[in-house]
């Protein structure tokens, strides 16, 4: 351990995870104090911490607008038109709703590896694997199986193929001490390489001419619609996979163990846990998250590969899980909102001609917003 | 063929060096910064306007460096005053380097350059193979190759260097002698990033000689990458990014030839050499780091 005599704040923060949290407190719930009004104190943090959210939010949203009016857009009709974009009738809030479903995955992909104290930042390459994934397996079945169990097979290609994927730079900090980061991020680029070679190559559609795309899933293959024309049954898929990864990291002795890898590594191996398989179980379930995101995609609204498919959900399911301090409920909000302000973009782009691409701004600077000021800050005596 | 190579490498290397060389200094210090690819296009963006808008390209240059600067401040403010995830906060730094060039730069798009021309060296240049390879390139390639060794100097012949090193290694030990290593660490955030600006100002007005959203693809995170590869010292980072650059130059070279090597692979490989070298080197080069990265690299090993 560091010989520090005065551990730096500064660098202490740069563990993934929530360091505020006990490793305890998870399991066993600390009894309230017998004299105190416990409730009175959570429901005053609660309201402070909801200042503080409001507060951040609403100053990246002055920020972008002063940035707006730069572009000579006028910035309340450009924010009425991303808020109609996002929110404005069914379709929109079906838009919303269908741009969040792959953002919630992904932010779980990016959860639980932080749990255990590691930074998936693979999640765009995970993603496109795991509708590689899915559209390998659908050439396989050849139309074969039909019903329910084809939808389960497809799912289960897209998450083979984002675990696969989330395998490498997994293996590779285990047995190498390779940074995971990094090692991800780059992957990103190659997986997007491989999906281009595909869609350009071997699953060509014959009948495609200019823009390459691959051939389209049977309609056997694509996901029952629920609402509004467009929103399939993704949607529910993504938020039982967030309970399912909250009961998890609360009650499961796995979930507890993470947590413990994550809070100080060395002490999980003193205690005698399996430190390696432990991370490499974790960044591969979140690989098999983001790529269950990938399959949802080519299934239920893509219904082929083409190259660009699906750009940047990964590194915004990464910043959503950050927003949500990695708490698997919180991250469905979280998705929510990054997902309101992804097709907003759609809206700004057609009322004040601003580039799309003009909202990560936006989303960056709540991000800033969130990470800087959204919490107390706990750091005493800084350098 | 090999000539044509070696060109390339040194050619593209520039806009690679330059924040491979901005991480390193930023890494020294005990920060990592994601936010280089941001700071990367900001830099490539600002130089590519002010070139057009006043005609200099040298004008460009500098708001390049200012551009890339400005983006690493914010890191630097985020991380430094308010103790924020450095890994965190380096990817949104990026996400709004992607989304302002996204938004100021969708006027320019297409535009002509205002290129920053190359510079034959006299004599020099007219050498078999070396001439073409090392002396007639842009004056900001120049600059690269005369940064390497002023950095290597600097960082282990300077006071400045002493403290930049010690904070990252020993921050107690340079607050006790009165130094804050807070104030190293600013200067070495946001000189790192006016270097990652110059490497995107190198990229867009003198390699590709144009604007695109999101031109750097990855660069700027290869960057990073390449500072494990060098082993934080500026003499390696200048094989790796020329090992980077020299990978391109490679599969543009065969691609022209029309060779039978699929381009899709050839495309991927400046990425998988990158994810190899890293691999194969990190047992050994982790002992390298900076005290203080160390809290970065070794979780859950």
């Amino acid at each position: 351990m560091s010989t520090h005599t005065a551990p730096d704040a500064v660098v202490d923060e740069t563990s993934a995870g929530e360091p505020d949290v006990a490793p305890t407190t998870h399991h066993a719930p600390v009894p309230p104090p017998a004299d105190g009004s416990p409730h009175d104190d959570r429901w005053r943090a609660a309201a402070r911490a909801t200042v503080r959210w409001t507060a951040s939010i609403g100053a990246a949203v002055i920020i972008f607008a002063a940035f707006l009016t730069t572009q000579g857009a006028d910035p309340v009709e450009a924010l009425t038109a991303m808020w109609n974009a996002a929110f404005g009738d069914a379709r929109s809030t079906g838009d919303t709703l269908l741009r969040a479903t792959p953002l919630l995955l992904a932010a779980l992909a990016v959860a639980v590896p932080a749990r255990a104290g590691m930074f998936n930042i693979g999640g765009e390459g995970q993603l496109v694997m795991g509708a590689v994934g899915a559209m390998a397996m659908s050439t396989a079945l050849d139309g074969a199986v039909s019903g329910p169990l084809v939808f389960a097979l497809l799912a289960l290609g897209g998450a083979a193929g984002g675990a696969l994927w989330a395998l490498i730079p997994a293996i590779l900090k285990v047995a190498l001490r390779t940074n995971e980061a990094i090692v991800s991020l780059l992957l990103n680029y190659v997986a997007t390489i491989v999906l281009t070679w595909l869609v350009f190559e071997p699953w060509k559609d014959p009948l495609s001419t200019g823009q390459a795309y691959s051939t389209e899933l049977p309609d056997a293959e694509r996901l029952p619609i629920l609402w509004a024309n467009r929103v399939h049954i993704g949607i529910v898929v993504a938020v039982l996979a967030a309970l399912a990864v909250w009961v998890a990291f609360r009650s499961t002795r796995w979930g507890f163990r993470l947590q413990v890898l994550g809070g100080n590594p060395e002490a999980a191996r003193r205690a005698g846990l399996r430190v390696g398989s432990l991370a490499i179980g974790a960044m591969v379930l979140g690989g098999a998250l983001a790529g269950l995101a990938g399959m949802l995609e080519v299934s239920g609204v893509e219904g082929r590969l083409r190259p660009g498919i699906m750009v940047g959900f990964g590194y915004i399911g990464f910043l959503a899980s950050w927003l949500a301090r990695h708490h698997p409920l919180k991250a469905v909000l979280a998705s929510l909102v990054l997902a309101a302000i992804a097709v907003g973009g759609n809206g700004l782009k057609i009322s004040a001609g601003v580039s799309g691409a003009a909202v990560n701004v936006l989303m960056a600077l709540v991000l800033l917003a969130v990470l800087g000021w959204a919490r107390p800050n706990k750091r005493v005596g800084a350098p | 063929m090999i000539e044509a190579v070696c060109v390339g490498a040194v050619a593209g290397g520039t806009s690679i060096l330059f924040p491979t060389l901005g991480e390193l200094i930023t890494e020294r210090s005990g920060v990592i910064n994601l936010g280089t690819e941001g700071s990367m296009l900001c830099g490539a963006l600002a130089a590519y306007i002010i070139g057009i808008e006043t005609g200099s390209p040298w004008l460009g240059v500098v708001a390049g460096l200012v551009a890339g600067a400005g983006l690493a401040a914010v890191h630097a403010f985020l991380v430094l005053h308010r103790g924020a995830n450095q890994i965190a906060t380096g990817l949104v730094v990026t996400f709004l380097g992607l989304g302002l060039t996204a938004l100021f730069g969708q006027d320019y798009v297409g535009q002509g350059v205002v290129a920053l021309e190359p510079v034959a060296i006299p004599g020099l240049a007219s050498l078999p193979f070396v001439g073409p390879v090392l002396f007639d390139h842009d004056p900001l390639t120049y600059l690269s190759l005369l940064a390497v060794p002023a950095l290597w100097w600097v960082l282990v012949g300077t006071r400045a260097g002493l403290q930049l090193r010690a904070a990252g290694e020993r921050p107690e030990v340079l607050r006790t002698f009165g130094t804050s290593p807070r104030a190293v660490r600013y200067a070495a955030v946001i000189g790192g990033g006016g270097l990652s600006g110059l490497g995107g100002a190198q990229l867009a007005t003198a390699f590709t000689r144009n604007w695109s959203e999101g031109m750097t693809v990855g660069r700027g995170f290869v960057a990073v990458g390449l500072v494990i590869f060098a082993a934080w010292d500026p003499r390696k980072a200048l094989v790796g990014a020329y090992l980077f650059s020299g990978a391109i130059a490679l599969q543009l070279q065969l691609q022209a030839q029309g060779s039978d090597i699929s381009r899709y692979l050839l495309a991927a490989l400046p990425y998988l050499v990158v994810i190899i070298s890293l691999a194969s080197l990190s047992r050994r080069r982790l002992h390298a780091a900076p005290e203080a990265l160390n809290h970065v690299f070794e979780h859950a090993s």
